[in-house]
């Protein structure tokens, strides 16, 4: 990917609501034409972060930078975004053309030139012929488009999305995760998406920043955030894992469940307390005795494209995804490349369990 | 005060009454099983048949009848016409009204137009006073807003004629204000027994009225819904009369009808503060009933005045089908 340059700036943004933090020391900066996800758990602080950036939050302390301007102190309505909100807040007084008119019209812009404009956008979010609607008539995924129309009119530099798509269902939501995907590649402008869905993060974006307790835990790809998790917090957020406490013997060789593990990660010193991150479709299984551990099939679920399976070998219960079917309480062997092997610094002990208490 | 001494059983009765209500309570709690729920509404039933259908159907009777009970249109006539009975009296005796100088009387017809004047000031001035204290009050960011609330609502705790004839000891010319002028080495000032002294009575009276419609439906509103028109380029002024203002409607509605209505058949207000040189219809009807003892002419006027509410109400009702805006106290 070539470099791009960099449009937003967020320089040690802290944010407090009366003593309580709502955000610490956030530090991100967000390139032209990327599409950028704020993914966590509710409460983590990406909602406000968005709102910051959007002007409907002052930071209690740093600095938002836009295209190298210092905006902390401009209000919404000066700034170069515009804002889907979460339940995109359409105006129920007017119809869908006055709705999505409504910018240009503040800026006084020329009759023709709305209207011609409107018709544009109407035609983008596949709703031609809805100009005279009432935004009340329409269901949730056509008011999600008018939200979206509504905002992309005013062709703002930055479009922030406040979990857009929350209100929708699976089909409509896979929908129009693709579409807006497509309308960010075509229109060439930056995407700010705010989810607590990580399929959606690792769907859509250029780039995921994990938020949790108001701090940033990763900035990276899909790939990267999926495949070399910072943490096991990172790891069991995004995609389902199976974390366990092991010891680094020395670099490439790691210590667990009664074995030792070849792997490829190197720099945590010798001897030293580690989490370890499988992914469940990366532990092979192979027959009794046949790989470095044995375990006994728990249960087993039907998920569709695979079987989930719950294996308690040495002292870890692990969940396995396998296209076979292995029978329930029958023993098999378990095993793992080396590459899919993933080390961790260790987290402390009480976040690991209520991680595990988790439903993934 | 041997009256109000209260005879020996009364606070046994009274406990009884009491617990009676807590039973209905419980009763209601346990959905009513064994007892019908209908049972309950019978008091009511009774209560509206007996002191509202019945009056309301006397009222008419009374109005399209003469004193002998005829049927007739002579009160309205009347209401036109306050002369008319005397008129048509003269004429019956031969003599035309018009050669002793006696035409039309206009006076109910103008304490009409006068009531609908004063009624419609006081709906302005309370509309502009109470949209911004509305305003004010429900801004989430002024911390203060619940406090306000509670301070509109405290004095209507107070009984109406309470606080209407505290006015009175403010404006009168030896009252508070008067006083302190003359201490200042003022001239006095008279203040009250003009319109303008019962245009502030009404107001006084009704603005709390205009008021909490308006904060019900402004605070109702989503917030998200000014924070959308700001993130599209409206500033302030512009969120303000593009969404805010259009969107709170229904409440502007609800609050001029709760505030016309009562200011229409304000009575008792003119009479304490406006001391009788400014008489409006709801004292016209009040002095037609107990003063002239002319009932059917009273029922009348009553009439005039709930078609007049009716057809208020009715235009309430398209404007806010769903009662958005209505005040809740």
């Amino acid at each position: 990917m070539q470099e791009r340059p960099r449009l937003i700036n967020l320089e040690n943004i802290s944010k407090d609501y009366g003593g309580v933090t709502v955000l610490s020391d956030i530090n991100l900066y967000i390139r032209k034409n990327e599409f950028v996800t704020l993914l966590g758990p509710s409460g983590c602080g990406k909602t406000t972060t968005l709102r910051i950036i959007g002007g409907f939050e002052s930071p209690s302390s740093g600095r938002v930078m836009f295209d190298g301007e210092d905006i902390t102190q401009l209000p919404p309505y000066k700034r170069k975004v515009n804002t889907v909100f979460q339940k995109y807040a359409l105006f129920p007084h007017l119809n869908v053309a006055e709705n999505i008119a409504f910018g240009l019209k503040v800026a006084k812009r020329p009759k023709e030139e709305i209207r011609a404009k409107v018709e544009k956008m109407l035609a983008l979010v596949n709703l031609r012929g809805y100009e005279k609607r009432s935004v009340d008539s329409l269901s949730g995924g056509q008011q999600q488009r008018i939200a979206i129309a509504r905002a992309l009119v005013n062709e703002p530099e930055v479009l922030l999305l406040d979990e857009p798509l929350g209100a929708l269902d699976l089909k409509l939501r896979q929908e129009m995760q693709l579409e807006l995907k497509r309308m960010q590649q075509m229109l060439g402008i930056t995407f700010i998406f705010v989810t607590h869905d990580q399929e959606e993060a690792l769907t859509m974006s250029d780039i995921i920043v994990v938020m949790k307790d108001g701090f940033i835990q990763q900035i990276g790809t899909p790939k990267d955030v999926y495949d070399e998790p910072k943490s096991a917090f990172v790891a069991n957020f995004i995609g389902q894992s199976n974390i366990i406490r092991g010891v680094m013997v020395h670099d490439e060789l790691v210590h667990f469940c009664g074995a030792d593990f070849p792997c490829v990660d190197k720099g945590f010193g010798s001897d030293a307390p580690v989490d370890v991150l499988i992914r469940p479709e990366d532990l092979l299984i192979v027959g009794e005795n046949e790989g470095r551990l044995n375990g006994l099939v728990r249960s087993v679920l039907f998920k569709g494209v695979h079987y989930e399976m719950i294996i308690d070998a040495g002292e870890m219960r692990f969940k396995v995804h396998s296209t076979v079917m292995q029978p329930e309480g029958s023993i098999v062997g378990l095993d793992v490349i080396p590459f899919n092997i993933h080390i961790m610094n260790p987290m402390p002990p009480q976040e690991i369990e209520s991680l595990e208490e988790e439903p993934a | 005060m041997n009256n109000m001494a209260l005879p020996p059983w009364a606070t046994w009765v009274m406990l009884l009454g009491f617990l009676g209500f807590i039973g209905m309570i419980a009763l209601s709690i346990r959905r009513n099983r064994g007892v019908k729920r209908s049972l309950f509404a019978f008091p009511y039933g009774l209560w509206i048949v007996l002191f509202t259908l019945i009056p309301l159907l006397l009222i008419a009777y009374y109005a399209f009848t003469n004193k002998a009970g005829g049927l007739t249109l002579d009160n309205f006539k009347t209401f036109w016409d306050s002369n008319y009975e005397m008129r048509k009296q003269m004429l019956d005796l031969g003599v035309n009204p018009a050669d002793l100088g006696i035409a039309r009387g206009n006076v109910n017809v103008d304490t009409l137009v006068y009531s609908l004047w004063m009624a419609f000031m006081c709906t302005v001035i309370c509309l502009v006073m109470g949209y911004p204290a509305a305003l004010f009050m429900a801004d989430r960011s002024f911390k203060l807003g619940a406090t306000l609330v509670i301070l509109f609502i405290i004095p209507m705790w107070m009984n109406f004629l309470l606080r209407t004839i505290a006015w009175m000891s403010l404006l009168e010319d030896n009252g508070l204000i008067n006083t302190l002028l003359a201490a200042m080495g003022l001239p006095k000032m008279r203040l009250m027994y003009n319109s303008q002294a019962v245009l502030l009575g009404m107001v006084y009276n009704y603005l709390p009225f205009m008021v909490f419609p308006i904060y019900n439906s402004l605070s109702k509103q989503d917030r998200r819904l000014s924070e959308a028109a700001m993130d599209l380029g409206a500033n302030a002024a512009l969120t303000f009369l593009r969404v805010t203002l259009p969107l709170s409607l229904p409440g502007v509605v609800s609050g001029i009808t709760m505030v016309f209505m009562p200011s229409v058949t304000t009575f008792f207000i003119p009479r304490v503060l406006g001391g009788g040189n400014t008489e409006m219809f709801g004292d016209l009807i009040e002095r037609t009933f107990l003063s002239a003892d002319n009932w059917n002419v009273g029922s009348a006027l009553s009439l005039i005045m709930m078609i007049l509410i009716l057809i208020s109400l009715t235009l309430l009702r398209k404007a806010d089908p769903e009662g958005e805006g209505s005040g809740t106290l």
